[in-house]
């Protein structure tokens, strides 16, 4: 191996490493390549060789699904849901994590406290009272009150993590501002969320990808078929088509792509939100 | 006398003790929604859990602890948890090895780092909603792509009915909740190797580590906390599995891979308040124990040691 370069010996020792790790990631990805080849293929083709490549492509799979089942309105729900409840978030949990990082009041540790006290429950610790509370307000069955529902679990770990990121602002900046007769509101809009765009960023995806994807308080408080999300939505699908295998596979694929793009455009952005809650 | 009214006088004067509004105001927003939607629920559910129920609302009478005392003698409630137990001994132990082993072979190659840590956590992107979907598929009887694989591998004998065998079902949810969650850990243990200086690294290869050693006596112990961290959202998550069972099994067949949120949501869905709140307290319970437990004991070790 001598005649080899250094570099090239290096790179052959990695070589078990790359073996391995793509061997993991066919494992990984098979099942989604097969659920998009399925759909694309015929119910007879389905039954008869499920682990064959679709002899023809069949597009008008999708577009059965997307017309046979109500997709149109469970994606716009889930786009409004989600869109509002990150922007609500990102709103709500900036305030606070500033003044929970940057102001001195009475009562600042405890309050801070009381929201780390909600990210310890178990989601199923809430759900009985929630659902008589939102029949109570008339926000049961109501993508507003879905909202209001979101916001409120995902606050905890929103203002954790900004308040973190806050905190490692320079006091001067603040002072300096404030000399030159900058309220602490116009800090805040003008100064401090500028300056946190990649912190919002990362927060906004990972708040996006969890609120996009939820399901157990959706399932609970929303019955309608016009304002389900879409992952109600395609077990409401599933539950009729489930013996239309073509159809049930591209019901999935709808279900799936919008994440996939957002994730292939903002990958960064969700794993340091992922990382950045983990390490600090 | 005097002495207080110059004490009352000196703090009115005193800008410190003004009081002021803005931080409260700051905050205001977001302790309304969050106590109004989050904590108050998680709190009524606690002390209503001690009251009769009338369908979805709570009345005024008090029946101690009668809902614990149905839910306590409950079998389903008891198989319930111990399928949760199940899959937080499993839970804690595969993704979190799979994440490690990943990370590690991630961070040991130069080229294509980005490209592999993306696809390996693909599947975790995807609600569970999803993920239930494609295996279920995937175990399908007819349509299904894992027996005619077992059969083309030479493994017939292996094929079977992976979601309506009750010994296996349990097990088979196991199956695709991992495919979601080992990028989870591998994302974190990743980033946490690269915090790592890798002076350390670099003089373990001076000294002729090979990977094994290095494994073993230095990226697991600088991995500590993120190691407590990875297992403590295993914990979590574990024992709040949901939506993949849901879909899955349902819980079933009878009853051999359900689940606690799945028993509570049962309880919700029959009118049962007083035992779904009942249910999910004494649950409550558990998981802040078991996982303010865990990070205590792992805070105490890294303390003694």
């Amino acid at each position: 191996m001598e005649f080899l370069s250094r570099r090239t010996r290096r790179r052959l020792q990695g070589a078990p490493f790359y073996l391995l790790l793509i061997l993991a990631t066919v494992i990984t990805l098979v099942p989604i390549i097969w659920v998009f080849a399925s759909a694309l293929k015929s119910n007879k083709e389905i039954r008869e060789n499920a682990l064959a490549l679709p002899q023809e492509w069949r597009f008008q799979n999708y577009i059965d699904a997307w017309f046979g089942a109500s997709f149109d309105a469970y994606f716009f729900n889930s786009i409004f849901i989600t869109v509002t409840s990150v922007g609500l978030v990102l709103i709500l949990s900036s305030l606070a994590a500033y003044s929970f990082a940057k102001m001195r009041f009475r009562g600042n540790q405890l309050l801070f406290f009381i929201f780390l006290f909600g990210m310890a429950f178990p989601l199923s610790a809430k759900l009985g009272p929630l659902l008589s509370l939102m029949y109570e307000l008339n926000l049961a069955n109501s993508r507003f009150g879905l909202i209001l529902v979101y916001v409120a679990g995902s606050l905890p770990f929103a203002i954790l993590m900004l308040r973190a990121f806050f905190q490692g602002f320079p006091q001067e900046l603040e002072d300096s501002a404030s000399l030159d007769g900058c309220s602490r509101f116009q800090f805040y809009l003008r100064i401090l969320l500028p300056l946190s765009k990649p912190s919002l960023m990362a927060l906004g995806i990972f708040v996006f990808m969890g609120t996009w994807n939820e399901f157990f308080q959706a399932l609970l408080l929303i019955n309608e078929d016009s304002k389900r999300t879409l992952p109600l939505g395609l077990t409401a699908f599933q539950d009729e088509y489930f013996t239309d295998f073509a159809l049930s596979f591209a019901g999935i694929n709808i279900t799936a792509v919008p994440v996939i793009i957002v994730y292939i455009m903002f990958q960064r952005n969700l794993i340091e939100g992922i990382t950045v809650g983990s390490l600090k | 006398m005097a002495q207080t009214l110059s004490a009352a006088g000196k703090r009115s004067h005193n800008p410190r003790f003004r009081l002021d509004l803005i931080p409260y105001l700051f905050i205001l927003p977001a302790v309304v929604i969050y106590v109004v939607f989050n904590l108050g629920p998680v709190l009524a559910s606690f002390f209503l859990s001690f009251f009769k129920w009338d369908l979805l609302a709570p009345t005024t009478e008090f029946i101690g602890f009668r809902h614990y005392d149905f839910i306590l003698n409950d079998d389903r409630f008891w198989n319930a948890l111990s399928h949760n137990f199940i899959f937080l001994g499993l839970a804690v132990v595969i993704p979190v090895s799979m994440g490690l082993i990943l990370a590690v072979f991630i961070y040991e190659i130069g080229w294509g780092r980005v490209f592999f840590r993306a696809a390996l956590f693909l599947p975790a992107i995807f609600s569970g909603v999803v993920i239930a979907y494609v295996w279920k598929w995937i175990y399908h009887p007819f349509a299904g792509v894992l027996n005619p694989t077992l059969e083309l591998i030479g493994l017939g004998a292996f094929t079977q009915s992976w979601l309506g065998n009750p010994k296996i079902a349990l097990y088979s949810t196991f199956i695709a909740y991992t495919w979601a969650s080992f990028g989870y850990s591998m994302v974190i243990f990743l980033a946490g190797l690269q915090d790592i200086s890798t002076d350390i690294f670099d003089a373990a290869r001076v000294d002729g580590a090979d990977f094994r050693q290095k494994l073993f006596y230095i990226t697991i112990p600088c991995l500590y906390d993120v190691f407590t961290f990875v297992i403590t959202l295993r914990i979590f998550t574990a024992m709040g599995v949901f939506g993949v069972i849901y879909i899955l099994t349902g819980g079933g067949p009878f009853y051999s891979s359900d689940v606690i949120d799945i028993y509570v949501f049962r309880m919700i869905g029959n009118f049962e308040m007083g035992w779904a709140t009942a249910a999910a307290t004494v649950n409550t319970v558990v998981v802040v124990f078991i996982s303010t437990g865990f990070i205590k004991w792992r805070e105490w070790r890294s303390w003694s040691s």
